[in-house]
């Protein structure tokens, strides 16, 4: 029993905890949980507690069964919304085989071995998101939802549902240990945004499950509905995911070099040059919906062609202003990223693409300085920008073909993956749509 | 006394010096300036190392002391303590020549205090005061304006003290730790004052705190001479200092104060500070707080940074911040422990730091090689950090300690800890005597007849002859040691151990035993006491057998089947007295049946009905497939020594069952690969078939009253037979072809080779005590309702009208295995018409695509999921298959090297003839290789012919897998490299099979 083990089970006694719920993600990024009694706990460090993954979407192989879940001591919290006294906790765990080791189809050990390989070449990778999502008056999937207000950006909508809502929101993250660097009323109508505050990549992607957790919950309890659902409304815009990156070595930021071009590193510039060049690749997982190519193709702002520019808000990598005097703060942003993503898969292969550039030294093309989506076809063509894949048919293809991710997910969590996807795609394909009632039916 | 030798030749020899007529010369010149101390020289000179080099350095450091005073100074503290100068001046050249260049330091070997008792604290002060720094101070700075040399030149003069010490002592294992920690404290005092010269050069050095935290030797205070010191570093910044400036203020520190201790200087530097030990090893940053060291170890840190971790201890700056570390760090070690594999990582680590040594120096490294310290460091670290997790008493840095710890809590036998102990302190002594002669950084037992001659005598050992049996002994020793202290006090109560050796408790032996990897302790106690109960010699022989056997049994993948297989053997062979007498002469055998028992059960079974074949793994040799000359040649005897079928059926089948074994062996052991092993159980198979043929001609014809049939008959190997890739449990596919000589009666003819072939599958496959090869002839000319043999003019009248493209494919996997010669030889020509055509048509390609999808989706068994199919499933053998057989059909005809029925060599010819890329068939070799790999230890699994195509889900299975691959991968990666070769493959194949076009 290490430490952080005697102090999860002393914070249980001490606090009075009567469930404790163990967390992990399914291969979608869906919240898995398991509760537990506390009498349970000293043999679920130990032992871990096994379970029947073949319940779980894509975590075990279609014979295996049995699995285990082993909770990781550090990731210990109460759950505040369950009350003070007599309440509820939770951990993430570590998903293994009966035998201990770390199971393929645990997207929480592929994040792990991809920041392993990233360790092995003295790297820490830290994310920062900006997680955006919509209130809703209430869930009806047949009528349109209804926003709770209409406002634009940045307004500050007196007595709105939203400001309550974002301060319980904000409390509540904070009472978790989870950092909120900023918040603000996105573009879109009931539209929020919420950003984490850097991390290293895994704590960051544990924070996202937590966080959207978080959020649903404390919608729930003030009466109104949070979806993190990519494109929910036609004519608003989308929630995405932008994300902040940065690798480190040791306690140096290693995207910084001073007096160099936007104070970018060489290894910033190649890890920004891989990140662009594999990014239709991993696009099936950075938007693994269906809907999520509706956000993706929407316009307003959607990053929809692979280039770079420096603050330009129309590219798929931005280089945010530097803040003079801040130099560690040297960071890249990725956008086409949505709050429906698998954080886990989603940074280890983001990961994965960056470093990639760093290994083989890929060159950085110039960057974008126009608004890209005010080009014609050809002058982005001419300029090189090509388009990400248009829908997730085409995002599961050009996948398929992808060692970088195969070798980032496994195998095992490659295969489930795709399979799922073209799955969900042919049930997509399968709908006949009211659009298309209205506009085919009286005409043909 | 000018002129007139001092001493006898005769004497001067007899104290050792080699060139007599030189050192008299050199004495009688030392005798002008230090009368007395030359007379009686030679009543010292043979207790030093190189008696040669004391009386020329003796002279040199004569011819130094030019004042008067310091001639007078030096003659009083040599005539004094002539022991102790004689001994630096004849086992340290280095020193020597230290004195030679400052004899003024020569009276400080009149020292009063020994080095012994010295306390660090003032080691630490003399160090300090040579710089101008205080020692008093909470932050001493250097004042000197030229502290560096200052520092050295004091650093020397105390090693000098400690060396004259050890090197004058009659008995130098005795003072060997003694003279380990006194190296450790100035050690400590050096890093000290290199970082009270590092602020005097830092200006801003009070807004950082910095601490270095020995590790390694100096951590556990057992030094030796000349060593890299390992240190990592500790930093925080002062209280109201901004941490990122303290950070790099700290880096500057801890680089400076290392530059001081090793850069190049007039006066020489002392050793290299090494910092690799620290988180993420040379990429990591030089200085980090305690909370970022804390995390690293709960995060990254491998099993063996644990270890290294058990020795750190603040050496040199903040002390408060040196022991937040030791407080926040040490808990940790104690949980390495319970990590899964544990002491297998640590076996693997110790096993590649063996193998990183050149070949060459190997066997003399003192250090690195085998039987060498570092093997008793990990004996000793891993009995701590097994045992330490329950056992405080066991948490102490010195290998010395922790040894006698190990000893006082029962977990290692007495005898056992005091062998270690001598031999540590041996090997040490060699080490420091070998170091002290030139402070040289070396741990290669010398080769040159001089150095170990000095050797020899500076360990006080004697000549060569007994340097060299130290040696080997004590390597010997060590190497055994590890074994005996591991595993024999597992042996139970019972096991009547003499009354000094240790008795683990139940409970530690339990600790142990899981350690190992036992999964049920209890049982593997219950066969352990066993196999060692009563007072026979059997007994007894076992008890010394059993630690080491148990030893290779835990390095298996299922220890507790392994162990129990062992008891098993045992148990069959208990009248035997080869086994035991095998296993205790024998490392290689004894490894090996550990390897065998603990991973492949099919092998165990096969030792269990042959025990005999267990004597083959003493020899590579043996495991060596036999060739078919050898075989045949033995069948040859086999046939003509006996005319009864069954027994000689049964003798051939012998035959078969003893290559079968080998092979697996063989496999199993790394010895041969599974290609290979697969070749061998073919050829077993083609011996057995050819002599089943004879015989069945044979006894038809006599039941026919002929003397001969009025017929030739040959036997055609059809499927994975045909291509030589028989795996340990496939059935072999055949064919039966005759031709009627001239003039004999067609239907008689077909009749009599009916019963042939008939009677030739009864004598492979009826019960006999021998075990059967089941043999298929499905796979013939209109299957089961084809005749069962086949004239060859019926053969061709088949072809002629059926020409089904997959007919021909089939036929690339022919090959004619026994018969006569000139039919098989006929036979061959008239299926080449067949499989080789001068053209397939789009339709024919057509068809077998077709046929090929329908397979995907009709054959595979039901409810298997196809990726893990390794024959049927995506990427798996027989889409390798399919793409070489389609190149053979096409191309076969005008490219003769193509004509072949063993798919590697057809693959191999494709891509000679540029019909293949050889990227594409590297990736398709890669998973036809992994699938035959993965489906021989599925095999060797004991897994029956139906399971073997199908690769297992359970993870012990895989595991067990990975172990019989031999790639060193874990079963999960085992099943991820399978699914990534197959999916490659995949790729490969549906381009050249189908012809799919890749688009984006």
């Amino acid at each position: 029993m290490d430490k952080q083990q005697e102090y999860v089970l002393r914070s249980v006694e001490e606090r009075d905890v009567r469930f404790i719920r163990l967390w992990f993600s399914d291969v979608l990024g869906t919240l898995k949980s398991v509760a537990i009694a506390p009498a349970e706990l000293e043999n679920a460090f130990e032992e871990g507690i096994g379970f029947d993954g073949s319940a779980i979407e894509g975590l075990t192989r279609s014979f295996e069964a049995d699995m285990i879940a082993v909770p990781d001591p550090s990731t210990f919290q109460i759950l505040p919304w369950r009350g003070d006294t007599q309440g509820a906790a939770r951990m993430f765990c570590d998903i293994k085989s009966p035998s201990g080791e770390p199971a393929m189809a645990d997207s929480r050990n592929v994040l792990k071995k991809a920041l392993d390989r990233a360790a092995e070449k003295g790297f820490t990778f830290y994310t920062h998101p900006e997680v955006e999502f919509y209130l809703f008056e209430d869930m009806s999937t047949d009528t349109p939802p209804v926003p709770v207000d209409r406002a634009g950006y940045f307004d500050n909508v007196p007595r709105g549902t939203g400001n309550n809502f974002r301060r319980e929101a904000i409390t509540t993250l904070e009472a978790m240990g989870i950092s909120v660097e900023f918040s603000h009323h996105e573009a879109g109508p009931g539209q929020n945004e919420i950003d984490l505050r850097y991390a290293d990549a895994l704590t960051t992607a544990d924070n996202i499950m937590t966080f959207r957790a978080v959020v649903k919950e404390v919608a729930m309890a003030q009466g109104v509905f949070a979806s993190f659902m990519p494109k929910p409304l036609g004519d608003a815009p989308g929630s995405g995911m932008h994300t902040h990156m940065s690798l480190f070595e040791g306690d140096r930021n290693a995207f910084y070099e001073a007096g160099a071009e936007l104070q970018l590193s060489p290894v910033a510039r190649q890890f920004m040059a891989g990140l662009l060049k594999h990014a239709p690749e991993i696009t099936a997982i950075t938007n693994q919906y269906v809907n999520s190519y509706k956000r993706l193709w929407g316009g307003a702002e959607a990053p929809s062609y692979v280039c770079w520019g420096h603050n330009n808000r129309s590219a798929l990598v931005r280089v945010p202003v530097h803040k003079p005097g801040k130099g560690p703060s040297s960071r890249i942003e990725y956008r086409a990223i949505d709050a429906a993503v698998n954080p886990y898969l989603a940074f280890a292969v983001m990961l994965a693409a960056g470093l990639k550039g760093i290994d083989e030294g890929y060159e950085l093309a110039a960057g974008a300085e126009d608004d890209v989506w005010e080009l014609s076809p050809t002058e982005r063509r001419s300029l090189g920008y090509e388009p990400l894949p248009s829908s997730l048919a085409e995002a599961v293809h050009v996948m398929e073909r992808s060692e970088l991710v195969a070798e980032t997910l496994g195998e095992q969590v490659f295969d489930y993956v795709l399979r799922n996807k073209r799955d969900e795609w042919q049930s997509y394909r399968a709908q006949v749509t009211s659009y298309e009632r209205e506009r085919y039916l009286p005409l043909l | 006394m000018a002129g007139r030798a001092i001493s006898s030749a005769a004497v001067l020899r007899r104290a050792g010096i080699v060139d007599p007529s030189r050192a008299a010369e050199h004495l009688t010149n030392l005798a002008e300036v230090f009368p007395h101390v030359a007379t009686h020289a030679s009543e010292y000179l043979h207790e030093v190392a190189d008696p040669d080099l004391a009386v020329l350095q003796g002279l040199r450091l004569a011819e130094a002391c030019t004042a008067a005073q310091q001639r007078a100074d030096v003659d009083e503290t040599w005539q004094r303590h002539p022991r102790r100068v004689w001994g630096i001046l004849g086992g340290s050249a280095a020193l020597g020549d230290f004195l030679v260049t400052h004899p003024e330091y020569v009276s400080d070997l009149a020292y009063r205090e020994s080095p012994w008792t010295t306390s660090s604290d003032t080691v630490r002060g003399v160090l300090l005061d040579a710089i101008g720094a205080d020692g008093e101070a909470p932050i001493p700075v250097a004042t000197e304006d030229d502290p560096v040399p200052a520092m050295r030149i004091a650093y020397r003069r105390h090693l000098l003290v400690i060396a004259a010490e050890d090197l004058a002592h009659p008995h130098p294992t005795d003072i060997m730790p003694r003279v380990s920690e006194a190296l450790s404290d100035l050690a400590d005092a050096a890093l000290e004052a290199s970082l009270a010269i590092a602020r005097s050069q830092v200006p801003e050095h009070a807004q950082a705190q910095l601490a270095m935290i020995a590790m390694g030797k100096t951590g556990a205070r057992e030094l030796n001479y000349v060593s890299d010191v390992d240190v990592v570093y500790v930093a925080d910044a002062a209280p109201h200092a901004d941490k990122d400036s303290a950070m790099e203020i700290a880096t500057a520190l801890a680089t400076t104060a290392a530059r001081v201790c090793d850069a190049p200087g007039s006066e020489p530097a002392l050793w290299a500070v090494d910092a690799a030990l620290r988180p993420e090893g040379r990429d990591g940053p030089l200085v980090r707080d305690v909370v970022s060291h804390a995390a690293y170890y709960r995060e990254w840190a491998a099993t063996w940074e644990f270890q290294a971790l058990l020795k750190a201890r603040p050496a040199a700056g903040d002390r408060a911040l040196g022991r937040a570390y030791i407080k926040a760090l040490a808990p940790l070690v104690w949980e390495a422990s319970s990590r899964d594999n544990f002491v297998a990582d640590a076996q693997a680590m110790r096993t590649r730091v063996e193998e990183n040594i050149a070949l060459a120096e190997q066997d003399r490294h003192i250090k690195l090689g085998p039987g060498g310290l570092r093997d008793v460091e990990f004996t000793v670290q891993l009995l701590q950090l097994v045992h330490g997790r329950m056992d405080t008493t066991l948490h102490v840095a010195r290998t010395l300690d922790a040894l006698q710890a190990l000893r006082d809590g029962g977990y290692v036998g007495r005898p056992d800890a005091e062998r270690l102990s001598s031999a540590y302190r041996q090997l040490r002594v060699l080490e420091h005597r070998l170091q002290a002669y030139r402070m040289k950084r070396t741990h290669v037992m010398p080769t040159e007849e001089a150095a170990r001659r000095r050797l020899a005598r500076g360990a006080r050992l004697g000549q060569i002859e007994d340097l060299d049996h130290v040696w080997t002994t004590t390597t010997r020793e060590v190497r055994a040691l590890h074994l005996d202290m591991f595993y024999r006090p597992l042996l139970p109560v019972t096991a009547s151990l003499t009354a000094e050796e240790a008795r683990l408790s139940p409970e530690a032996a339990q600790e142990r035993l899981t350690a190992l990897g036992f999964a049920d302790a209890a049982a593997a106690q219950r066969h352990l006491a066993a196999l060692t109960k009563g007072v026979s010699r059997r007994a007894a022989i076992q008890r010394q057998v059993l630690p080491a056997m148990m030893g290779w049994i835990a390095q298996g993948a299922d220890p507790d089947a392994g162990l129990l297989a062992f008891r098993n053997v045992s148990d069959q062979l208990r009248d035997s007295s080869w086994f035991l007498t095998l296993l205790r002469d024998s490392r290689t055998a004894g490894e090996r049946l550990g390897a065998l028992l603990s991973t492949a059960p099919y092998v165990t079974t096969a030792l269990l009905a042959s025990t005999e074949s267990i004597t083959w793994l003493d020899s590579d040799e043996e495991l060596t497939p036999r060739s078919r000359e050898r075989l045949s040649a033995e069948a040859d005897a086999i046939l003509s020594r006996s005319d009864d079928a069954v027994q000689c059926i049964t003798a051939l089948r012998n035959v078969r069952r003893r290559e079968l074994v080998r092979a697996a062996a063989a496999n199993v052991l790394g010895i041969v690969d599974s290609v290979s092993a697969a070749r061998a159980v073919t050829l077993a198979a083609d011996i057995v078939v050819q002599g089943a043929l004879r015989i069945a001609c044979h006894e038809v014809a006599l039941r026919n009253g002929q003397s001969q049939l009025p017929f030739d008959m040959a036997v055609v190997a059809m499927g994975r037979y045909g291509g030589m890739e028989m795996g340990y449990v496939s059935d072999a596919d055949v064919m039966y072809v005759y031709e009627p000589h001239q003039g004999a009666d067609e239907d008689d003819c077909h009749r009599a080779a009916r019963k042939v072939a008939e009677e030739c599958a009864l004598l492979l496959q009826r019960p006999l005590s021998q075990p059967p090869l089941a043999v298929d002839a499905d796979l013939r000319p209109e299957g089961r309702s084809g005749p069962l043999a086949r004239s060859l003019e019926s053969f061709r009248e088949y072809y002629a009208r059926w020409s089904e493209p997959w007919e021909a494919q089939a036929l690339l996997r022919c090959r004619t295995v026994a018969g006569n010669e000139g039919l098989r030889e006929k036979f061959v020509s008239l299926i080449d018409g067949v499989r080789y055509p001068t053209h397939v048509t789009d339709d024919a390609l057509d068809h077998m695509r077709r046929l090929k999808a329908r397979m995907e989706s009709e054959r595979l068994p039901r409810g298997v999921d196809p990726r893990r199919h390794l024959k049927l499933g995506p990427g798996g053998l027989s889409d390798v298959e399919w793409v070489v057989q389609l190149v053979q059909l096409r191309h076969a005809h005008e490219v003769p090297s193509l004509r072949t029925s063993v798919t590697l060599e057809a693959l191999h010819a494709a891509v000679e003839a540029d019909l293949v890329d050889a990227s594409d068939a590297a990736t398709l070799e890669a998973a036809w290789r992994a699938a035959t790999e993965l489906r021989g230890a599925i095999a060797l699994r004991g897994r029956p012919a139906h399971a073997v195509d199908v690769m297992p889900t359970a993870a012990h299975e895989l595991r067990a897998l990975a172990a019989i691959v031999g790639q060193g991968r874990t079963g999960e990666e085992e099943d991820d490299n399978w699914a990534r070769l197959a999916r490659r493959c995949r790729r490969v194949m549906e381009r050249l099979f189908y012809e799919w076009e890749e688009k984006r």
